[in-house]
């Protein structure tokens, strides 16, 4: 399999190393939906800049980048193009590798399953064979790197990229096993942007499955290894941002950086749904909405754990969406990283219902995007309330994509444990509905 | 300057016309006045006296005559163009007559009628001069020496906040009513239909044509002029940036164009004068050559100018903390065994 990832990649850095020499790079760069606040290339030049200029660079409201990303890119920012071409290779790789170890251990649970006997008798079409899973890791790493969406972010330089590298090194720790290395990564993917902080859920249900240990509230091992990966992973955590302190000598960086985030006082206008709300509300109002609105991000965690216990890379895919949906400055390389495991659930396809509607509202909604844009900001002829129509619809579909992949799922789950024909009491037969 | 037009505002125009024919009766030429109008009241199709704008009812005065010369007339009276005249900005092409020439010898009389409001005044209906601005063209009209001292005449609602802002001295300010009070309108006449002066204007221009050119009037009595009884809204000055106290400044000042002439029966010969000057002239006084323009800009230095150095490095002791970290993170993961490899 080595051969056609490494054809892959090459037709990838193929493309971006295409758009980078266009003049296609700068439109793409300056594009609100590609470059956030908290993630253009020309903030974090900016930032260097300052710094060389014996300013901190948190002094103004234009960085907001971690220490670590201004130490990696000192020494780095003459080979922008190329570090930022390395990362999605990296990224690629990572999630290459990863979902090739999860489709092992989804075989390994099949079989055990069947052999138990806990499936019903005529579901043999549902379960997975080798065959059809041969191809997947190759396709996520396809789907990842030539996925619009990704090659946008990667000509932009936005430090999305690094941040979906490092989740994706978190996921390749998780499904590998390592509870040391996933605490480690998802701390530096919490110090970066602050919303994997939900995707410890899943990690932890991943890591008790794979050491056998029985979700149940009394036990004392459950307790003993959630205590344990808690602290690696708060150790971590607290040791990069104290390690942080020491490249400027100042905690500057956690308002700048974490308030930012969770504050949202920068409207531009992205993919997300917090810069309309914000822009058109009284003052006394905000700190109360935003409160409302950074819960939301938060809120799914505890409700997806308890339905997902079982299934908790399915659960890692769904809280990457609503990450991605609901953090306070979406850009698109955040929606391209969920879009990768895309491939993973391909068996759910004949469970989708709205598939065809869904990839069309999305595919018009990104072609709209620059148009509305245009209209409004340039031509005036259309205004904010047009250009947050089709942030609206393209979230919606998002929204709608995810709960649909999330009904499949667990409709593909119910027929397997209760077989493909479901008979009601009487012996007519009986439709799946969610309620 | 009157910062109106449309028919309803005849008495802003007929203001203007009234002070400018009172500043012309006292000696001022035409080549040192810049009269800013709409101009659309004497040819205005609603004027049932055509060619003609009456100051006082039962049209006992026609203000516009064959000898009117308006500057700046129509849509020419913006506020951009009333700076441009004020500061001198003005483009090469210009006409004199369109210029304010004056030095820093010359006392200036501004005269501005209109709507206003609490800061600000309107122009034409479509924007606006705020006090903060008119306080910096003066401020720039001091720093250019284009004034010796300077009189500021506003009859507009709450005129005295146009005032409030000036920074520049040797300037006086008079306006018709305080801040939160209007400014209100004199008679109207019932053959023209319109309101043909107001008040403030009305009384000062009763006080001016008793001045003549030798009268030795003082600001102090224009500002007793349209007490509160008479005007309704109270009149406002500012002195403070005065040098001289108002008591010792005439009338004729400003609003005329008076000289102080002293006949000489004597002959005086100039020559002698000239060259006693050039004797004054120090001569030890180093003379040096002119510098050369480019001879100012330091080009050698920015021509060989090394790329900048990078300034700020990251301090040691988060290098070694951070690479610690990762051989540890490195090591924990991968075991302890491959430590001899590497050392």
């Amino acid at each position: 399999m080595a051969a056609p990832l490494v054809l892959v990649v090459l037709a990838a850095v193929t493309v971006r190393a295409a758009l980078y020499r266009s003049s296609l790079a700068v439109f793409i760069a300056e594009r609100v939906e590609v470059a956030s606040p908290l993630n253009a290339w020309k903030r974090v030049v900016e930032g260097l800049a300052l710094l060389d200029l014996g300013v901190s660079p948190y002094s103004g409201a234009i960085f907001h980048e971690t220490p670590l990303i201004i130490y990696l890119f000192h020494f780095l920012i003459e080979y922008a193009e190329l570090v930022f071409m390395i990362t999605d290779v990296l990224t690629a790789v990572a999630l290459y590798l990863a979902i090739q170890d999860f489709n092992k251990v989804v075989f390994k649970k099949q079989k055990l399953l069947i052999e138990l006997d806990k499936y019903a008798p005529d579901v043999a079409e549902l379960i997975q064979t080798p065959m059809e899973m041969h191809y997947i890791p190759l396709k996520v790493a396809l789907f990842y790197l030539l996925n619009p969406y990704t090659v946008m972010s990667c000509v932009a330089k936005s430090t999305c990229a690094i941040n979906n590298s490092v989740i994706a090194f978190f996921i390749l720790a998780t499904i590998k096993g390592s509870a040391f290395l996933s605490a480690v990564f998802l701390a530096l993917a919490t110090y970066q942007s602050l919303y994997p902080l939900t995707l410890f859920a899943p990690a932890l249900l991943y890591l008790l499955q794979r050491q056998f240990i029985p979700i149940k509230l009394k036990s004392k091992s459950f307790w003993l290894y959630t205590m344990q990966y808690a602290s690696l992973y708060l150790c971590s955590l607290v040791v990069i941002i104290c390690l942080s302190f020491f490249l400027l000598n100042s905690w500057d960086f956690i308002p700048s950086v974490y308030g930012f985030i969770l504050s949202v006082p920068d409207l531009t206008p992205n993919i997300g749904l917090f810069w309309y709300f914000f822009a058109e509300m009284f003052e006394h109002f905000s700190l109360f909405f935003v409160c409302v609105f950074q819960i939301n991000v938060f809120f799914y965690t505890i409700p997806l754990a308890i339905k997902l216990k079982d299934h908790p890379v399915f659960f890692m895919f769904v809280q990457l969406a609503i990450i991605s949906i609901f953090k306070s400055y979406p850009t698109v390389g955040d929606v391209a990283l969920y879009m990768a495991f895309l491939p993973v659930w391909s068996h759910l396809y004949r469970f989708l219902r709205n598939i065809f509607v869904l990839s069309c509202v999305l595919i018009f909604c990104s072609f709209l995007f620059p148009v509305l844009w245009h209209l409004w900001i340039y031509a005036g002829s259309a205004n904010s309330n047009f250009y947050y129509a089709i942030t609206l619809t393209f979230n919606i579909g998002q929204i709608l994509l995810i709960s649909d992949y999330f009904y499949a799922f667990l409709r593909r789950e119910y027929y397997l444990t209760h077989g493909l024909h479901l008979t009601r009491q009487d012996g007519t037969e009986a439709m799946l509905v969610l309620k | 300057v009157c910062t109106s037009r449309f028919w309803f505002n005849y008495r802003h125009v007929a203001n203007t016309l009234s002070v400018y024919r009172s500043v012309k009766r006292l000696g001022i030429p035409d080549s040192h006045i810049v009269l800013m109008l709409a101009d659309d009241m004497a040819c205005n199709p609603r004027n049932p006296k055509p060619a003609t704008v009456f100051s006082h009812k039962n049209m006992e005065l026609n203000v516009y005559g064959d000898d009117v010369e308006v500057d700046y007339r129509s849509y020419e009276v913006t506020v951009e163009n009333f700076l441009r005249v004020l500061t001198g900005r003005i483009p090469p092409s210009t006409p004199r007559s369109k210029r304010l020439l004056s030095d820093d010898r010359s006392n200036i009389l501004i005269y501005m009628t209109g709507h206003g409001g609490n800061g600000f005044l309107k122009f034409q209906d479509s924007e606006e001069i705020t006090n903060v601005e008119l306080a910096d063209a003066f401020e720039q009209m001091w720093q250019k020496r284009r004034y010796n001292e300077l009189l500021f005449i506003i009859d507009t609602c709450q005129g005295a906040s146009m005032y409030e802002r000036f920074y520049s001295p040797n300037i006086m300010a008079l306006a018709s009513s305080q801040v939160g009070e209007d400014s209100l309108s004199h008679q109207p006449d019932l053959g023209i239909g319109v309101h043909l002066m107001d008040r403030y204007t009305f009384y000062v221009l009763e006080f001016l044509e008793e001045i003549h050119p030798a009268s030795q009037t003082n600001m102090n009595d224009l500002f007793q002029v349209c007490p509160k009884s008479l005007c309704v809204s109270t009149p406002g000055h500012r002195t403070d940036l005065f040098q001289r106290d108002p008591r010792n400044v005439l009338i004729t000042d400003f609003f005329g164009s008076v000289r102080k002439v002293e006949i000489t029966t004597e002959a005086l010969s100039l020559d002698r004068g000239v060259a006693g000057f050039e004797s004054k002239f120090p001569e030890d006084e180093l003379v040096t050559e002119p510098l050369k323009y480019a001879e100012q800009l330091p080009v050698a230095q920015i021509i060989h100018q090394k790329p900048k150095q990078k300034d700020w490095h990251p301090p040691g002791g988060f290098i070694l903390g951070l690479w610690a970290l990762i051989i540890m993170v490195f090591f924990k993961t991968y075991g302890v065994k491959h430590m001899k490899h590497v050392f």
